[in-house]
């Protein structure tokens, strides 16, 4: 197990340094993150200045080291510069300054997490809830008309982007019935959980539907198999048996399906956060690539990747507990 | 199940209820100014810092301001005004001394870093451009100030004081310049000149911009970044104008979002639309007594490299100066724009009215144009456009093609990222025409003609200049002006100035753009500010309202 995790946590951090060495050389080598910062109205001579206090006058690979951590500062900016002496960079914790914000990329993304962790959690919950029991109770009436009209909602469901039912949703929901606040993201916990609840239902229909799709699937296997019957032949009750038996035995593929879900929510959410307002890792994300605040996307991207590793790995680890037959390589 | 799924979409489509085509609520009808009540505000992207030094955009200037005042301000015809000086600056026959004279009794805030709060005092201007002009502070709009004795030494670290600064008592000040510059008061009444508490920095530290420590109307009370400022009424505050007793700023609300809300009765104004919004707010008799169209104080236009083939010839440069259809693309943005003629904007000084010369549509001109240049048939060559990316760049360079192609030029279209386009237009020799915009600093001709026609202003890379046009009268008109005192005599000079630019054509001129600004029935006292965007600070709530829709 041990060793498992090892290869895990190394294989994770190639992946990590890969999709950040690409990011960096796009980012950096593109553009000009001074300009932009700056606006149009700055002269030649404070790009010239910002350039020097950001270190984007050395060289790419120089700026990269930097990055890193594994060469002396050069943002003068930084407090750990110590007239280029000091070290800045990922080894050193100090995920650098964001260019818009004037304040450490740490602190900008810490704002924002939790708030794009809370509509990720809200969206797992209505995925799963509405995503499984409408998996299971078409299993038990396959082949009735609910059954097929659930397939054919379930498809519609898949089809629909976001960018299309969330602003009908806040239309309907929130500006003509007024059951919901028309987006934003409230001022206190269960006023940030009310304003969740129509772009967690908004990214839910694509998740529900999928979740849905699967534990009907793995629910009408399920049920054809022998100990079912056996358990049936036992006297069990049918609900007992389904939700017993069955349910348990086809939630395996689902669970694999919660983890990488989680990831795609937590970095996904981008479009959605963006129509509903909610001041989330998404919104962040367009602001920084909007604004070329390169300390902020490389942040982000940091960030995205860690949590697709780590939740795979969790996935996995979940998975083999569940399953007695799976054994981890070693 | 089934029957149940139907009949809540039956619910839902067919018992949908009429949206409100009008405002949700009225005012209860006082005339007079009323104190009290909540502001709630919107932009549609976030704000960066409120340290006035190093924010330098729309946004942060909006929400400084409700915290923090300046020495000077504009009034609604963009004329300068005094704020917490006095009154106007005195300035020496020679145009080099300021001397200024604060207001008395002009309070900072009290907040954490000053509790209590105290009353500003010149010194505190004077720190205030000090910290400006420090190298660490790494501020970008220290350009701005560097005509001070001494400022440019103190700026490159040669030299710890700067001697162009004196205080001559509690409430006086005054500044000297190496040379007359009549744009240095316009300086002074830009945000990077607010007077700040230097206990404020000591306080706060690298947070400072986290926090607001002014004299303005409004008291920061929390700030969540990127979802909303929260702000009270400085019960001390010097000018009675500030009436509501809060205001929220909201950040990062998407314009579709944002109309809604408005519709909705939660916001109190709104000021940028997606087009359907546009034409829905344009449109409506409801909202009309609630809406104003103006042009915005920007200029938008192609400019062409003066340097580069084919458009070193003068005569091209007309060519296209009167080919393109101002009213047409007037026409296809929905008259979300304001046909220009010349450089300067019709909102500001220096705008000259029946300007002769001005540039218009004038196909025949334009084809004669293009004979004198040699090219009867029109340009062999096809002529490359850089702009920036969008819809709305896609649809003017769709124009740009179409009016050329009339007098045989084509053009091909280059769309870049706001970042690349800037690369690509700054550097000398890359690009033959780009559709360019210029927003001013302040509201002064001096702000449009020097960084974009200037020869000063043409470097190799990040040229502000994008037209690389050079002209040694132009530039000697520009500098006399920029020192003129006279205010006939400097109005003559950017009369003259207009005119060379529009006959030498370094851009084909083409408009301005209109800002359509809807507030609610209750929201009094509004009128847009042709300087400063979004400016709420004079604005009273006619409470309690009543729902109406």
């Amino acid at each position: 197990m041990t060793a498992y995790l090892a290869r895990r946590a190394l294989w994770a951090l190639f992946v990590v340094s890969v999709v950040v060495t690409i990011v960096f050389s796009i980012v950096f080598a593109i553009g000009d993150p001074a300009a932009t910062t700056l606006g149009a109205n700055a002269s030649p001579e404070q790009i010239a200045q910002f350039r020097a206090q950001e270190g984007l006058d050395k060289s790419l690979p120089r700026q990269f080291a930097s990055y890193l951590g594994i060469a002396p500062c050069v943002r003068k900016s930084s407090r750990n510069y110590d007239d280029g002496d000091g070290f800045c960079g990922l080894l050193q914790l100090d995920f650098g300054q964001s260019y818009r914000h004037k304040e450490p990329v740490f602190d900008v993304i810490a704002a924002r997490f939790p708030r794009t962790l809370l509509l990720a959690f809200m969206t797992l919950l209505f995925e799963l809830l509405i995503g499984l029991t409408l998996g299971v109770l078409a299993a038990t009436r396959k082949g009735s008309l609910f059954d097929t009209g659930f397939m054919a909602t379930a498809f519609l469901g898949i089809s629909l982007p976001t960018y299309v039912t969330g602003p009908i949703f806040l239309l309907t929901f929130a500006f003509l019935y007024g059951w919901f606040p028309v987006g934003g993201y409230g001022v206190d916990f269960w006023d940030h959980v009310y304003h969740a609840v129509l772009p967690a239902f908004t990214l839910a229909i694509v998740g529900a539907a999928t979740y849905a799709r699967v534990m009907r699937s793995e629910m009408v296997e399920a049920l054809r198999n022998d100990y079912i019957r056996t358990a049936r032949a036992k006297g069990l009750s049918g609900a007992r048996v389904t939700l017993r038996h069955a349910f348990r035995n086809a939630l395996l593929p689902v669970v694999t399906m919660v983890g990488l879900s989680m990831a795609i929510l937590v970095s996904g959410a981008i479009i959605t956060e963006r129509v509903f307002a909610w001041p989330g890792m998404g919104s962040l994300a367009i602001e920084a690539v909007l604004a070329e605040d390169a300390p902020i996307i490389m942040g982000v991207v940091l960030i995205f990747s860690i949590i697709v590793q780590v939740a795979n790995l969790l996935a996995d680890l979940a998975v083999a507990s569940l399953d007695p037959r799976i054994r981890l390589q070693r | 199940m089934l029957r149940l799924a139907l009949v809540l979409i039956g619910f839902v489509v067919g018992g949908c209820p009429e949206a409100p085509q009008g405002p949700r609520y009225r005012g209860a009808g006082h005339e007079t100014r009323q104190g009290g009540g909540t502001v709630v505000i919107q932009h549609e992207s976030t704000v960066d810092t409120l340290d006035p030094h190093k924010g330098w955009n729309e946004l942060a200037t909006m929400a400084v301001r409700l915290c923090m005042d300046g020495l000077l301000d504009y009034d609604h015809e963009a004329q300068l005004i005094p704020s917490i000086a006095a009154e106007m600056p005195d300035v020496s026959e020679d145009g080099k001394t300021f001397r200024l004279r604060l207001r008395e009794g002009v309070r900072f805030q009290s907040t954490k870093a000053l509790p209590g709060g105290r009353e500003l005092v010149a010194d505190d201007v004077r720190w205030s451009l000090q910290r400006l002009l420090h190298p660490d502070t790494g501020s970008a709009g220290y350009a701005f100030y560097t005509k001070i004795v001494g400022a440019s030494e103190f700026h490159a670290g040669e030299r710890d004081d700067i001697p162009g600064i004196r205080i001559t008592g509690d409430h006086t000040i005054e500044f000297e310049l190496t040379e007359a510059d009549q744009t240095f008061l316009n300086a002074l009444a830009m945000p990077f000149a607010y007077p700040q508490a230097r206990e404020h920095y000591a306080y706060h530290g690298e947070e400072a911009g986290k926090h607001c420590t002014g004299t303005g109307p409004y008291v920061l009370e929390a700030w969540e970044r990127g979802v909303q400022l929260e702000y009270r009424r400085f019960a001390d505050y010097w000018d009675a104008k500030a009436s509501p007793e809060r205001l929220i700023y909201m950040e990062n609300i998407d314009r579709r979002v944002a109309s809604l809300r408005f519709r909705n009765g939660e916001l109190a104004a709104i000021h940028r639309q997606n087009t359907a919004d546009y034409v829905f707010y344009k449109e409506s008799e409801l909202w009309a007594p609630y809406s104003t169209e103006k042009p915005m104080s920007n200029v938008w236009g192609l400019a062409m490299n003066c340097e580069l083939e084919p458009f070193d010839d003068v005569h091209v440069r007309r060519a296209v100066a009167f080919a393109i259809d101002r009213e047409g693309w007037s026409r296809a943005r929905g008259g979300r724009l304001r046909p220009l003629g010349q450089l300067i904007p019709e909102t500001l000084p220096g705008h000259v009215e029946d300007l002769e010369g001005a540039q218009h549509l004038d196909l025949e001109k334009a084809r004669e144009e293009m004979r004198l240049a040699g090219h009867p048939d029109g340009l062999e060559e096809e002529v490359t456009l850089v702009l920036g990316d969008g819809d709305v760049a896609r649809i003017y360079g769709e124009l740009v093609q179409s009016d050329l192609a009339k007098i045989g030029i084509r053009v091909k279209l280059r769309m870049l990222s706001f970042a690349a386009y800037l690369q690509e237009t700054g550097t000398r020799n890359r690009s033959q025409l780009a559709l360019s915009g210029w927003n001013m600093d302040f509201p002064d001709p001096a702000n449009f003609y020097e960084p974009l026609l200037h020869t000063n202003a043409i470097a190799d890379e990040n040229s502000q200049n994008r037209a690389f046009y050079s002209n040694p009268e132009l530039d000697a008109i520009l500098d006399e002006a920029r020192a003129e005192t006279d205010r006939q005599r400097r109005a003559a000079l950017y009369e003259q100035a207009a005119e060379i630019v529009a006959a030498d054509a370094p851009w084909a001129f083409a408009f301005s753009d209109v800002k359509l600004e809807t507030w609610q029935p209750y929201v009094r006292g509004y009128d847009p500010h042709p300087v400063w965007s979004q400016d709420y600070r004079s604005i009273w709530l006619d409470l309690p309202r009543e729902r109406i829709r």
